[in-house]
Formats: C-alpha cells, sequence, structure tokens
C-alpha cells in the first residue's frame, strides 16, 4: 500500500535540515510501529521518500512524504498513531492512498507558496505587494548553486496574496521552484527589500504550501495522484 | 529570551539545532516544585555531548527518578559563542532556556584534559566566576565536576567547589539532597557537608605544600574529621541500577546516533597504559535478559535504527555471543541493525562481528597498539602475533576489505626496532589481505602517541617530548611503504595533555591564562594553538617538563589522595613487571592478580555467564 502525507512541521523545528527531518519521521514510525515496508538488501531502510527541500530556518504549515507499507490499513488509523509518536510540533494532517505508479512528490512539485508575518499595516502592504508585481524584472545575486550569477526571479513570480492579521499583515507569494527556474526564499527576501521590504518588520516566514502548478492552476499533491 | 534566539540569533548560526533543545523524550520539570535545580554542562559540542553516555544515565536518573531537576547546556561553537556575547546572551539551559546562573548546581562531565579551556569559557559565559574563592560570598550555583578525568582533580583544584570521584549515580543525588538541605546556610558550611559524603572531594579544604624541588610535600584535609584520602564511589550492582530506557533522540545528527546499551562497568585486561581499566575496577556485568529488555524498551521509545553494545571492552562480556544473536534475530526484521564498538584482536572477535555485519563490510577496526612482542609484554597487551594474523585472515576471507590498525608510539623502552616493527607488522596484514580478499585492501594505521595517566601502573614513566615524538614520526614515515597510510596524533596535543594528566595544582594557573588569551575547543585542531599554551604556561610560571618527568616510587603524587580500590603496591609491582616484560592475566580466567579492589571496596566480580570465567 503507498501512502502520500502532508504534515506540518512547526515553527519550533524550523531549524531541522532536510535528512533530519527524514530521520524525524523513520523514528516516528518505528516508535509508532506502524507497518512500514522496507528495501531489500543487506542495509534496509524504510521506504520513504521525502517532498522538496524545506530551507533551514523555515518552517512549513502543508509539507509531504510519500511512504510504502508491506499491509493495507485504515488511513486515519495510520495518521492517529503516526501523530502518537511524533513532537508535539509535528502532525500530520491528511493521508491518501496513491499508487506504485503516481509519480514521485520530487518530480510533480513544481511551485510553493512562502507567507511573511510582517509587522506593517495592510495598507503598506499592499502598496508595497502592488509595487513588487508591476516591476518588469527582479534581479537578484543568486544564492543558491550558481552562487552570486545574476538571476530575474520575474517570471518565477506567479501571484500574491495579502491579508490583514493582528497588529500587522501576512504576505503569501507563489513561486516557481526546481526546474526551470528555482526561486528561493533568501532570494525572494532579497527581491522584496528593493520594493521597500525591510528586514526588522519581518516577524516570522513560513512555506504555507507545495503545490502541482500547469496551465495557470495549482493543486495540493494530495490531488493529483493517478 | 526563546524569541529572541530564534528570530535574532539562531538563523545567523552554523547548525541551530544544537541550541533550540525540543529534542523527542526530552524531560522538563516543572522549576517551581523541584528540589534541587541542576544543569548538566558538557565542555565540548553538541553532538559530542549527546552522545555520552554518562550524561544520558544522569539525565534520565535525576529527572526520573528524584525530586530534582536536571537540564543540559553544551558549549556553543565559536560562531554562536561570538554572536552570544555580542547580543549580551548568557549561557542558558535547552529545556528552560533559562540562564546557567539560575541553577542550585552547574555540574560539569570532565571526559577529556584538554575540555578544561572549554569548562572556564562556558562558565564566564554563564556569568560566574572562574576561581572557586570568587564564588564564596554571592549566590552562585555550586559548581562540581565529574567523569574519568577527575581521578586527578588537582589541575582543575581552584576552579571548582567540589568534585564527584567515581561512578556518579548514587553521590549525585546524595549531593542534590544536600544542596536542597543546605539552602540557607553559608557556603562553608554547605562544603563541609559536601565534603563528608563519600566519594566527594572538596579542594578547599585540603592544603597542599611542596618542597624545593617542585615535588609535593604534603597535602592534608584543613579539618580533623575529613578524611586524608577521598575513596571513589562504585556501584556494586549494576543489575539493579538505573539505566535510561527512554533517552533523547536528537534532532540532528550526532557523533554517536544510536540507541546504546552499557553491557558491562570496567575491564580487566590490566593493560598498563589504560586509565579506564585501573580506575574503573572491578568488573560488573549485567544479565542478558535485563538488556533485551532494555533494548526493547529503548527502540520502542526511541525508534532509533541502530543499537549498539558498549562498555571498555564488549567482547570480553561474558553472554556477548548469545546476546548478539538474540539481538540480531529479534530486531533485524524491524530493520534495526546491532553494531560493537570496539573488536579484540582474535578470530572469535570476527566470528561475532560477521554475525552483525551481515550488511556492508565496513572498516574492521583492531588494536595491537605496539609493533613486537617484547613492547606488547611490557604495556601488558595480551595479543600475539599469530592471533592478529588469525584474525585479519577471518576478516578478509568473510569479506571485509578495509582494516584499522591502531598503535601507540613513545611507549616505555620503545627502541628503534620495535618502531619499524610496527611498519612490518602492518605490511603483513596487508599481505595477508591481498592474498585472501578479492580486491587489494586497504590498510589504514592510526599512530596514538602514549600519554602516561594517573593511577596506571605506568603513571612514574617520562612521558617523550615534543621533539622526540616528532623525530620518531618522521623516521616512521620515511620508512613507510607505498599503499600503507599512516596517521599520528597531534604530538604536542598529546604532550599537552600529558601535563595536564599528571599536573599539581598550580597548574591552575597556566590553564586560566591560556583561556584567557583565547584557548577554547582545544581538542579540535582546527582551534588549537600550542603556541599559546607555552606562552601560557610560561607566563604563570611553570614548566611543563616537570609534570612529563620520570618520578621516583618515593615521591608523593599529586593524586595519591584519591582512593580508587586499586594499591598503590600492585601498580609498583605491574611496572617493575613492564620492566622485565613479564605479563599479567585477566583475573577473570587466570586467578587474581591481588590488585587490591574487591577486599578493598568490598564487591567481588559480578560476571553473570559464570561459566567463562574461574
Amino acid at each position: 500500500m503507498h501512502l502520500r502525507v502532508e504534515y506540518r512541521l512547526g515553527p519550533e523545528q524550523r531549524f531541522l535540515a532536510n535528512l533530519d527531518t527524514m530521520h524525524l519521521m523513520e523514528r516516528a514510525l518505528r516508535r509508532a510501529d506502524l507497518p512500514y515496508a522496507l528495501s531489500a538488501g543487506f542495509n534496509p531502510h524504510i521506504r520513504l521518500s521525502m517532498g522538496t527541500v524545506l530551507p533551514v530556518g523555515l518552517w512549513g504549515e502543508r509539507e509531504y512524504f510519500d511512504l510504502e507499507l508491506n499491509q493495507e490499513m485504515e488511513l486515519k488509523d495510520f495518521a492517529v498513531r503516526l501523530n502518537d509518536a511524533l513532537p508535539p510540533s509535528v502532525r500530520v494532517d491528511q493521508v491518501v492512498e496513491v499508487t506504485s505508479h503516481t509519480p514521485s512528490l520530487m518530480k510533480v512539485v513544481n511551485a510553493a507558496s512562502y507567507s511573511l508575518v510582517l509587522g506593517i499595516s495592510l495598507l503598506q502592504l499592499d502598496a508595497l505587494a502592488q509595487e513588487f508585481m508591476d516591476r518588469p524584472s527582479l534581479w537578484v545575486k543568486s544564492r543558491g548553486k550558481k552562487k552570486d550569477l545574476d538571476k530575474d526571479l520575474r517570471s518565477g513570480i506567479y501571484k500574491v496574496e495579502t491579508k490583514e492579521q493582528y497588529q500587522g499583515s501576512i504576505l503569501t507569494i507563489w513561486v516557481a521552484i526546481g526546474e526551470p527556474l528555482n526561486v528561493r526564499y533568501d532570494e525572494l527576501l532579497a527581491a522584496l527589500a528593493v520594493s521597500g521590504l525591510e528586514q526588522n518588520s519581518l516577524l516570522d516566514i513560513y512555506r504555507s504550501g507545495n503545490f502541482i502548478y500547469q496551465d495557470t492552476v495549482f493543486t495540493s499533491p494530495l490531488e493529483k495522484v493517478k | 529570551m526563546k524569541d529572541r534566539l530564534f528570530r535574532e540569533i539562531l538563523p545567523r548560526v552554523a547548525k541551530p539545532a544544537r541550541y533550540t533543545g525540543g529534542e523527542y523524550n526530552i524531560l522538563q520539570k516543572d522549576w517551581d516544585q523541584a528540589r534541587a535545580r541542576m544543569v548538566l554542562a558538557f565542555p565540548d559540542v553538541y553532538e559530542v555531548g549527546m552522545s555520552h553516555v554518562g550524561s544520558k544515565i544522569l539525565y534520565g536518573l535525576v529527572n526520573e527518578k528524584s525530586p530534582h531537576l536536571i537540564e543540559r547546556t553544551y558549549a556553543p561553537w565559536p560562531d554562536m559563542e561570538e554572536l552570544m556575547r555580542s547580543q549580551g546572551l548568557p549561557l542558558y539551559a535547552l529545556e528552560s532556556f533559562r540562564p546557567v546562573r539560575d541553577f542550585d548546581v552547574v555540574g560539569f562531565s570532565l571526559l577529556y584534559e584538554l575540555s578544561i579551556s572549554n569548562v572556564l569559557n562556558m562558565l564566564n559565559l554563564a556569568g560566574i566566576p572562574i576561581w572557586s574563592r570568587e564564588r564564596m560570598k554571592e549566590q552562585y550555583p555550586l559548581i562540581i565536576a565529574g567523569g574519568p578525568v577527575v581521578f586527578n582533580p588537582e589541575p582543575f583544584a581552584d576552579f571548582f567547589d567540589a568534585f564527584i570521584i567515581g561512578d556518579g549515580e548514587e553521590a549525585l543525588l546524595e549531593v542534590l539532597d544536600l544542596v536542597d538541605r543546605s539552602r540557607e546556610w553559608s557556603k562553608g558550611e554547605r562544603l563541609a557537608a559536601l565534603a563528608a559524603l563519600e566519594g566527594v572531594y572538596v579542594p578547599c579544604l585540603y592544603q597542599v605544600s611542596y618542597r624545593e624541588d617542585g615535588t609535593l610535600e604534603k597535602m592534608e584535609p584543613l579539618r580533623s574529621e575529613l578524611p586524608d584520602r577521598v575513596r571513589k564511589r562504585v556501584v556494586i550492582d549494576l543489575e539493579n541500577t538505573y539505566f535510561p530506557e527512554r533517552p533523547l533522540v536528537p534532532n540532528l545528527e550526532i557523533i554517536h546516533d544510536r540507541a546504546v546499551l552499557e553491557v558491562m562497568r570496567g575491564c580487566q585486561r590490566g593493560c598498563r597504559f589504560c586509565h579506564a581499566g585501573m580506575v574503573y575496577r572491578p568488573v560488573r556485568e549485567r544479565s542478558p535478559e535485563l538488556l533485551k529488555k532494555q533494548a526493547e524498551e529503548q527502540l520502542h521509545h526511541t525508534g532509533y535504527e541502530e543499537i549498539s553494545l558498549t562498555s571498555l571492552s564488549t567482547l570480553d562480556y561474558s553472554a556477548v555471543a548469545p546476546l548478539v544473536k538474540d539481538l540480531v534475530k529479534g530486531f533485524g526484521p524491524r530493520g534495526v541493525g546491532v553494531s560493537l564498538p570496539s573488536l579484540r584482536v582474535d578470530a572469535f572477535s570476527i566470528e561475532l562481528a560477521n554475525e552483525v555485519q551481515k550488511v556492508r563490510k565496513t572498516t574492521l577496526t583492531l588494536a595491537p597498539e605496539a609493533g613486537t612482542q617484547r613492547l606488547r609484554d611490557v604495556i601488558n597487551k595480551n595479543v600475539d602475533e599469530e592471533q592478529l594474523f588469525k584474525a585479519v585472515e577471518a576478516a578478509f576471507l568473510s569479506g571485509w576489505l578495509s582494516v584499522k590498525l591502531y598503535f601507540m608510539y613513545g611507549l616505555p623502552s620503545e627502541t628503534e626496532e620495535d618502531l619499524l616493527a610496527i611498519l612490518e607488522l602492518v605490511q603483513k596484514v596487508k599481505a595477508i589481505g591481498d592474498r585472501c580478499a578479492r580486491r587489494p585492501v586497504e590498510i589504514r594505521t592510526s599512530l596514538a602517541c602514549f600519554v602516561p595517566k594517573a593511577h596506571t601502573p605506568f603513571q612514574w614513566r617520562a612521558q617523550d617530548n615534543v621533539e622526540q615524538l616528532e623525530s620518531k614520526r618522521r623516521r616512521l614515515n620515511v620508512q613507510r611503504r607505498r599503499g600503507i597510510k599512516l596517521s599520528f596524533h597531534d604530538s604536542r596535543l598529546s604532550y599537552l595533555e600529558g601535563v595536564i594528566a599528571r599536573g599539581d595544582r598550580r597548574l591552575s594557573q597556566g590553564i586560566y591564562r591560556a583561556w584567557e588569551k583565547g584557548c577554547k575547543f582545544d581538542g579540535w585542531s582546527e582551534h588549537f594553538h600550542y603556541e599559546t599554551w607555552i606562552e601560557a604556561m610560561a607566563e604563570a610560571g611553570l614548566e611543563m617538563d616537570f609534570y612529563t618527568r620520570e618520578r621516583s616510587y618515593a615521591e608523593i603524587l599529586p593524586w595519591d589522595f584519591i582512593d580508587i580500590g586499586v594499591g598503590k603496591d600492585y601498580l609498583m609491582e605491574e611496572n617493575e613487571k613492564a620492566t622485565y616484560g613479564e605479563t599479567t592475566g585477566d583475573c577473570r580466567w587466570e586467578g587474581c592478580g591481588d590488585c587490591g579492589i574487591c577486599p578493598t571496596l568490598g564487591v567481588n566480580l559480578d560476571i553473570k555467564g559464570a561459566d567463562r570465567c574461574i
């Protein structure tokens, strides 16, 4: 049986590297004594594959992994037992059954949304977002593999949303990840700084979702699974 | 404080998960409900400190089995330290994020002599005066230490209020009870009461005087009711001693990232250079039934993928073979592996290693320690060439392709021949490998500098100085054949370790100056500055060679007042036997060697698989 799991990695765990998160999940699966499938060979490991890498320093509202079980079980039961074995800051929210042919998360997820909690009014934020989206190009220094090369993020910025919240506002931006253009959150912050976002007004930043982006539509990885 | 830490500081440091706490199985007791509040301070980075078994025991013991509370803190890496200092953030505990200064007791684990610079740095980061005499008036936490290094506590005597000598399980709870009881007492009264506990040494209550030649004249207690000698604490019944079933599961990868079973404590092989083998006598084992239950519980509560059988010499555990087989059978199908940290040089070891390593044949590690039979007899490493060759042959035939060999150089009575014999031995092992294995084998040879340690038969012997060690290193490197990798421990680091290992109270001035000049993380080669240490010691008027010289039997040694239960006459006899190349057998199989541990402490060897012992 193949599962796709959506989980929340809370702010307390924002400094975990991707491998650390994977170990955390594997250990929770063992503690819960769930019927995880093992790979063949002399050094067996749990058949678990993580979704796109959550950058160190960010927490994740909707993150994903795929897992193979060696026997059938109720999805709800799976979630309850895994949650009992996870630290309180990590929580499984949804589980769906997929097939062995479902393309892997790494292959299909090509967009993500980053949410910035800001200590500025919605009015100020709207003006900033407007200015940002109106810019014809968004040149920044690349922070990733091709370090310090100039890179234009513009074609990888899909949409923004703003909303008010207690004593401030939230800016959510949907961006391209993976190939051909990968918009890193630190590059995004650099581009927003040009539009007037001040470092000290940024109260929190997290990844609020991962998506399959196709023909201008964002789909959750839990939906497109066949 | 936590909010500021997460927002402003941690995003700017390497490996921030070192500083966040929040591990699975973390125990955070209610501050106001707890009696005594202690922070366990480990003077090295998180990944090292979290791997320490002793700390796991004390953490679980105090939090689960007593009304007291214990939290943790580790040495921040220099990038984090710099930010903490510039942002005015004091050293804090990972459970409550409270400043270390708010606790009643700060207890350091000292596993390595040179971690003392980190101790001073951590005290300073916590806003606590470094010298114990400066902590007499104001309310500061009680600063204590334990661990293998404090069997010679004297070089650190002026920094600590008290030391716990030996097994810490029982003594620590007594110390915490006392701390809780003595809140209204003066510091002097409190220290006097601590000194009355067995296994607790309070240095400021002992006075030391020196002769003109710099050696010790006498050391005596300032009060008549105090003992002349402080006897180590020993847990007699290991079977009924606490061991954690819910250890912390770290969020980032640590050095020993696995579940751990302590199968026994102590080792009586009697290698004459070995500190742990002398100070942790006698051998006490746990039963295989208990260990299997502990393994089950620990794996259930941690979800670890590997379980390691640990002790000073796990292959000497009397029930090791059936235990390993049962664990492999029980946990293998769940994808959990079993590992052995160290192997003996014999075919039995290889057989057992094959049992656990049905998996990848990674590197096999064996420790012949010396190149010739003569020198192996001197150090009482009871291994002969034939055993070694049989062991490696068995290993290569069963698929291993890489062997790591451990040797020491700078050993007592070592000659040119002994040194070159190391290379010959390695060459022979390589030849066996190339004959038996399916591919050319890799032999990695690690050479450690011999450091004479307190309470061992070699405590009177001279240690090679840096020039001697360097010249031996060059000699070996020149003679080395192709295809053999030699890696040498840093001779300067080993020399300094030797100075402190057999040091006295006066060394604290040199250590303090070295810290003032910026020394920290000395065990990490990228942070070790030998020149600074030389300057610091010279400024403090200390001659390092004085501490590494040969000593006479008549000399009063700075650590003589610590009673480890093994007689000084036994150590002398062993040292004499070394001179004549005479060996001493393991008392479990070859009869009592009269080391004195059993009658002195009123204990017996506790061997569970009795058939393997006379």
